[in-house]
């Protein structure tokens, strides 16, 4: 984003922090969905990385296209995104569970539609690498105590902080999150108790596919550039957030998220942008097997201790 | 005459991802959740190329390094992975192929970087590698009969039940981690002398996809579903411009309409389905016999 423009390392360091929050801040938007959808069904979805590339390009062609304002590019995005991802449960997933498909099964699945959205978008773009038009976002740059933070810094932070506190409200404080967390214990126990696991699913991938519409705009418009392959980069991070907050967790994600854009911003400084994917990945292999509960625990394992 | 050599580029595509489709086989065979295929074939064609091109090693040498270099690292990986199962052996192996393009990137004194290996000579024909499919197809179905493909048969059903009768798990796994690596290995490598470039990011999650979706749609019991699922992945966009135009929504489609009808693959379910045909002639023996998972 903005380069690190301080005279003395502390400021450089301070200043590559701030903007791995930035980064942190999609990164945990983007895994949470993620792992919302693991906790409460088991499922690795990769065609999470699809669904968020598609809230980017709605957002998009809703400024583009429509001309519209873009926090309306955000919301439309989300909305897009999310049913998008409803379509995805309906199409890939719903037929798979009601004949108690394996691990493998659901996998291949979001392989299949994951590759469906690719084309799609590969179709509509022309395989291009699209951007906002310019100036769509007011540039004002403050100092701060020799960091430099920019508005669009402070959005993007005040946004992600909004979201994930409105899914927390929702999925800790609201009947529906109870439900949510009741079938991601147990589905049979759930159906006894008149909850219907059907419509919570239904609710669950739209709420993750929201998310991570979210998430494409935002970084869409944060590094001004929207492209059919911008959805794999991310599944492969969505991995090291799922292993490092620990499978199914919600808070998990978000410190995951964090943690791992600023871990990727400091190490980007210091070694190379492919070193430092090779670092990231060989340590997702040793977190797995040295930790691979993670730092938080899912919905399940959270009943078991009650 | 004329026919073959127009469908030749489709037959070679066809070969080398047949033995990619294979080395994923082999390891669902034994209940490994791998998706490292596409790791190991890049380890192979690099290894294949650097060593012949650079080194001046002659082919058939360089090919059995290659294969040799990608068992090794399938057995280093194996020792830690073979810890791990489900959903985790999966993550942990797409971290794998990950690592490897991003090394591959990043040290381009040895791999040429982005731009990758080129102009490397075509030494490899199509009948060389109709011969290595054929070679590698016979290796499993025989491993399949002994005592090495029952084991990974008990494994792959249940391995708490394998680990009561006596079968070392961990070892199996390693196993089959090694021999998916030198399948792929030998894959990667007869690529690189048959399409006169390689690259990182050709043997990164795409290739993973492929690689699975291939063993997935074509069945996943028999060495034949591997091969048949990728000449339905290669040859069906060939069909008409519209289709090849669209060639990742056809084979996402067909994946997902496999996954969900036939869940077993075409070649297994055209089995089992002939199975229960002799079944009303012969008694339930047949059909249960094509029932594993």
């Amino acid at each position: 984003m903005i380069g690190g423009g301080g005279f003395d390392t502390t400021r450089m360091i301070a200043q590559q922090i701030l903007n791995g929050l930035v980064v942190g801040a999609v990164y945990a938007l983007f895994g949470l969905g993620f792992t919302l959808v693991y906790g409460v069904q088991k499922i690795l979805n990769l065609a999470h990385g699809g669904i968020f590339m598609w809230g980017a390009l709605i957002g998009f062609f809703v400024v583009t296209r429509l001309g519209l304002p873009l926090w309306s590019a955000l919301i439309l995005g989300m909305a897009g995104a999310g049913l998008l991802s409803m379509l995805l449960e309906l199409v890939a997933f719903r037929h798979l569970r009601r004949r108690k498909g394996d691990d493998l099964s659901t996998l291949v699945s979001s392989l299949g539609a994951n590759l469906i959205l690719v084309n799609m978008a590969q179709q509509v773009t022309n395989s291009q690498i699209e951007s906002f038009p310019f100036g769509i976002f007011p540039i004002r740059i403050w100092r701060v105590a020799g960091l430099m933070i920019s508005l669009q810094t402070i959005v993007i932070l005040a946004c992600v902080a909004l979201l994930v506190a409105m899914l927390l409200l929702y999925l800790f404080r609201t009947h529906f999150g109870a439900e949510v967390r009741a079938v991601a214990v147990s589905e049979r126990t759930s159906l006894l108790l008149g909850i219907a696991p059907q419509a919570v699913f239904l609710q669950t991938f739209f709420i993750a596919g929201a998310m991570a519409g979210a998430a494409g705009v935002i970084l869409g418009v944060a590094f001004n550039s929207v492209s059919y392959d911008m959805g794999e980069p991310m599944m492969l991070r969505a991995f090291v957030i799922i292993v490092l907050g620990g499978f199914g967790s919600v808070i998990g994600a978000v410190v995951a998220g964090l943690l791992l854009g600023v871990v990727q911003a400091l190490s980007v400084a210091l070694f190379s942008s492919a070193l430092s994917d090779a670092i990231m990945f060989g340590v997702l292999i040793l977190l797995l097997l040295a930790m691979p509960t993670g730092l938080f625990r899912g919905f399940d394992t959270e009943a078991r201790r009650a | 005459m004329d026919w073959l050599i127009a469908y030749q580029p489709d037959l070679d595509a066809i070969c080398i991802g047949s033995l990619y489709a294979l080395s994923q086989f082999i390891a669902l065979r034994a209940g490994l959740f791998s998706l490292g295929s596409a790791g190991f074939g890049s380890i192979g064609a690099y290894a294949a190329a650097i060593l012949g091109m650079r080194y001046g090693v002659p082919l058939p040498l360089a090919l059995f390094f290659a294969v040799i270099i990608a068992v090794i690292t399938g057995l280093l990986l194996s020792v830690p992975l073979a810890r791990l199962r489900g959903h985790f052996q999966a993550v942990a192996t797409v971290a794998f192929v990950e690592i490897v393009v991003s090394l591959a990137l990043y040290f381009d004194g040895l791999t040429g970087g982005p731009s990758g290996i080129n102009g490397i000579p075509k030494l490899i024909g199509t009948v060389d590698l109709l011969v290595a499919v054929a070679a590698v197809m016979a290796f499993c179905a025989v491993a399949e009969r002994t005592s090495v493909g029952r084991a990974f048969g008990a494994i792959r059903q249940d391995d708490l039940v394998a680990r009561s009768l006596g079968i070392s798990v961990s070892r199996y796994h390693r196993l089959a981690f090694a021999l998916s690596a030198g399948i792929a290995g030998l894959g990667g490598g007869l690529a690189a002398f048959n399409t006169y470039t390689i690259e990182p990011e050709q043997f990164g999650f795409g290739l993973l996809t492929l690689a699975l979706g291939a063993v997935i749609l074509g069945g996943r019991s028999s060495v034949i579903g591997p091969i048949v699922g990728t000449t339905i992945f290669v040859l069906l966009p060939e069909l008409a411009r519209p289709l090849s135009e669209n060639r990742f929504l056809l084979q996402g489609a067909l994946l997902i309409a496999v996954i969900t009808f036939l869940p077993r693959g075409i070649v297994d379910s055209l089995r089992h389905r002939r199975a229960i045909v002799r079944e009303r002639r012969h008694g339930a023996a047949a059909v249960a016999a094509t029932r594993s998972p």
